[in-house]
């Protein structure tokens, strides 16, 4: 009896391995059995629940006019320097040979606001107050004798230069957003201008590129008095790193959490 | 009286909060909350030495509530723009757009037409690859092209509660300085990513840099570039 009943057993599980191990094309009542409407392309499909056993495949409708609605070139272009809804819903919508004209203006005027709230809270004339010619200039074109640049990045060059909102990425190089190498005055081994990585700190880049004057710590915290109390703010980093998960393989970006 | 002004100063805040999401996640009014939204765009060499180029679309966000996310949408097209001569104008397209649970990559063609509005460069076929829930699906095309589009981990990172606090006035310190990431005990004094565990739907796709071609841009460094962008695309 028991010894017969191991046998029936055994009978049986040997019929499920091999009715399990069929393909999905046969009649056989198997396990997983690849169907018509599991919303993946299996068995003898030729497309997604469709082509084979299943209905005919109806090719995907590709017809139709599209219209922009999105933009992005460079990161946060249009967040920081368009000023206000409107200016945000027009950069959108625009393409990047009319950007200059139709936005350099208004990202100067903001790039001057932002220096204008700092003005305020420290007590300054806001006219007194205005953006500095960043770091690049020194970095592009090197320091003349006194250590200020020879051909500063002004305000109207840089958001000449952000207004035509593109992501440069160079071929067969090392990608860098920006990184000022060893800082002023001499930057060494600086690099950038080649693309963007996710673990770029594209927002410490930019707030130094904005707020960092000459030498890229102007606004920074600095305890001017020593009195162990920063007496100017922390404009040039936003003090958080990369927290996300990346891969070096593709697709190189996280699970989602 | 103080105390009215202060929930008032708050609420605006988190008014503006709703509308300032750096990098280009909800970004404008016009976009904000819509299936169309970018939040991101990357592009880059994946290895030192690689021959390929990435490019990498986030649309979407689950970084606040009530934000559409989690569904590529079969009415939006996704395409990324590459100028090889320097005039800003797209030269190539790569476009790339869901039907029934497949994402179509289309190019890298010359478009029908460029500018603001366009057509699926339907002739111009380069594969497609299903769309994944957690685990990757990738495919991989016969001439090397590798494919993929799902939701990830939102790689952006910025304190973008405090960025609203500077420009509104409100952080005579300006922002904060960095904390220990791996507690919140220190949250209230130290800085903190914003996306720090959201996620966005992704588009992903690595190129051999053969299939641009060469191009005659330069960055301000004089080497050659291809100058990008992407946008998203509703069907009128």
């Amino acid at each position: 009896m028991r010894l017969n009943t191991i046998k029936y057993m055994v009978v049986a599980l040997s019929a499920i391995a091999i009715l399990g191990s069929c393909k999905d094309d046969d009649d056989a009542l198997v396990l997983n059995q690849p169907i018509c409407s599991d919303g993946i392309q299996n068995g003898k499909e030729t497309g997604v629940d469709c082509g084979g056993p299943c209905n005919d495949c109806v090719p995907p409708d590709f017809s139709g006019t599209y219209a922009q609605v999105d933009f992005m070139g460079r990161p946060g272009i249009n967040t920081v320097l368009s000023a206000t809804g409107e200016i945000k819903d027009a950069h959108n919508v625009a393409i990047p040979s009319e950007m200059v004209a139709s936005f350099q203006s208004n990202f100067e005027a903001r790039l001057e606001q932002y220096h204008d709230v700092y003005a305020n809270i420290l007590g300054a004339d806001p006219a007194a107050v205005n953006y500095q010619p960043n770091i690049l200039g020194d970095i592009l074109n090197g320091p003349n004798e006194d250590g200020f640049t020879n051909n500063a990045v002004s305000a109207t060059l840089l958001t000449t230069v952000l207004a035509a909102d593109v992501l440069e990425v160079a071929p067969n190089h090392p990608t860098t957003y920006f990184n000022g190498g060893s800082g002023a005055p001499n930057y060494t081994n600086a690099v950038g201008f080649t693309g963007r990585a996710p673990q770029d700190d594209v927002i410490d880049v930019s707030l130094i590129l904005l707020f960092g004057g000459g030498d890229g710590a102007r606004f920074s915290g600095q305890d001017t008095d020593d009195d162990g109390i920063a007496d100017l703010p922390r404009l040039t980093s936003d003090g958080v790193d990369l927290t996300a998960t990346l891969s070096t393989e593709f697709p190189y970006l996280g699970a989602p959490e | 009286m103080k105390k009215s002004k202060l929930f008032m100063g708050l609420g605006a805040i988190a008014v503006a909060g709703a509308l300032l999401v750096a990098a280009d996640h909800i970004d404008a009014p016009g976009t904000t909350a819509t299936t169309a939204d970018i939040a991101d765009f990357f592009a880059f060499e994946p290895t030192l030495g690689s021959d390929n180029t990435v490019f990498a679309i986030d649309l979407q966000s689950n970084v606040l509530e009530n934000l559409a996310y989690g569904t590529f949408d079969e009415g939006v097209l996704t395409e990324i723009n590459i100028d090889t001569d320097d005039d800003l104008v797209e030269d190539l397209v790569i476009q790339a757009i869901p039907r029934a649970g497949v994402m179509y990559f289309f190019g890298p063609v010359v478009p029908s037409e460029t500018g603001a509005t366009g057509t699926i460069m339907a002739n111009a076929p380069l594969g497609s690859v299903a769309i994944s829930n957690e685990t990757a699906i990738v495919e991989t095309t016969e001439e090397g092209v590798s494919l993929f589009a799902g939701p990830r981990q939102d790689a952006f990172f910025f304190d973008f509660f405090q960025f609203n606090s500077v420009i509104g006035g409100n952080a005579p310190e300006g922002f904060k300085p960095a904390g220990d990431p791996t507690t919140d005990a220190d949250d209230d004094t130290t800085a903190v990513d914003t996306f720090d565990g959201s996620n966005t739907m992704s588009i992903v796709i690595e190129i051999p840099n053969s299939m641009l071609g060469t191009t005659t841009a330069v960055n301000v460094l004089g080497l050659p570039v291809y100058k990008t962008w992407v946008t998203t695309n509703t069907k009128q």
